[in-house]
């Protein structure tokens, strides 16, 4: 009777009916951004080679970085960087126990999420 | 005694301190980054490479790609036992993901010093 219910106990994990909270949200994409910044890093060490190589390679750099879809990249990665950076605070202040309530963590949540896309913003008015 | 309780008893809070050092060791470079690049907005070629040259800098420099290779290590050995279930697979991307940081490192060094 016991292991039949046990058996037949629903299981809740269809992502599309999680609605995940903006504190799970930060963290999940704490983890995504930081997959990211991992796997560009063979670009960003070739970009500091190429770019230190000489004037010519200092060159094709910039050229190259002048293009549009280039531009939407790098945007696009430093969305990656500052949601790392500012959510990676966030779990450093959290580890001294700053902001661990529920309403601060929601609150911070808040913060890193406008921090995030004032950061981005300003990075790519600055590049463009 | 906090050495006592990060070596002996709890092996894990080592790697748990790790990864809360390089995060600050990295938030601090990536800072002092900025502030140098808004003062000195190097333009050309040269004044980019006079901006890289300093020693102090480049030791920096370093200091930021071991932590940034520190830290790395520890988030994607998370992600993998976290999301991949054969032991085996694991061992071989985790493997693979160890190689490439050392790989990483090395090419770090010859760009700070290869010249």
């Amino acid at each position: 009777m016991q292991k039949a219910q046990a058996i037949k106990r629903p299981k809740n994990l269809n992502l599309l009916t999680i609605r995940l909270p903006i504190n799970a949200v930060i963290s999940i994409m704490h983890r995504m951004s930081g997959v990211v910044l991992f796997l560009i890093q063979p670009l960003l060490l070739l970009a500091l080679t190429v770019s230190l190589s000489g004037p010519d390679g200092y060159a094709a750099m910039t050229e190259l970085m002048q293009h549009w879809l280039l531009k939407l990249m790098l945007i696009a990665l430093s969305w990656a960087f500052f949601h790392h950076f500012y959510a990676g605070l966030r779990h450093l202040a959290m580890d001294v126990h700053w902001m661990t309530s529920l309403q601060k963590a929601r609150l911070s949540s808040r913060l890193v999420l406008c921090l995030v896309a004032l950061s981005v913003l300003i990075f790519s008015i600055v590049i463009w | 005694m906090v050495i006592e309780l990060l070596t002996k008893k709890y092996p894990g809070m080592r790697l748990w301190l790790a990864q809360r050092i390089s995060a600050v060791v990295m938030a601090v470079y990536t800072v002092l980054f900025g502030l140098r690049l808004a003062i000195k907005q190097p333009a050309g070629y040269e004044a980019w490479q006079l901006f890289m040259a300093p020693s102090w800098w480049r030791i920096l420099t370093l200091l930021f790609f071991i932590s940034l290779y520190m830290h790395a290590w520890l988030g994607v050995r998370d992600v993998l036992k976290d999301y991949v279930f054969n032991l085996k697979l694991r061992v071989v991307l985790q493997t693979l993901v160890d190689v490439l940081l050392i790989v990483y490192l090395c090419w770090v060094s010859i760009i700070l010093w290869g010249n």
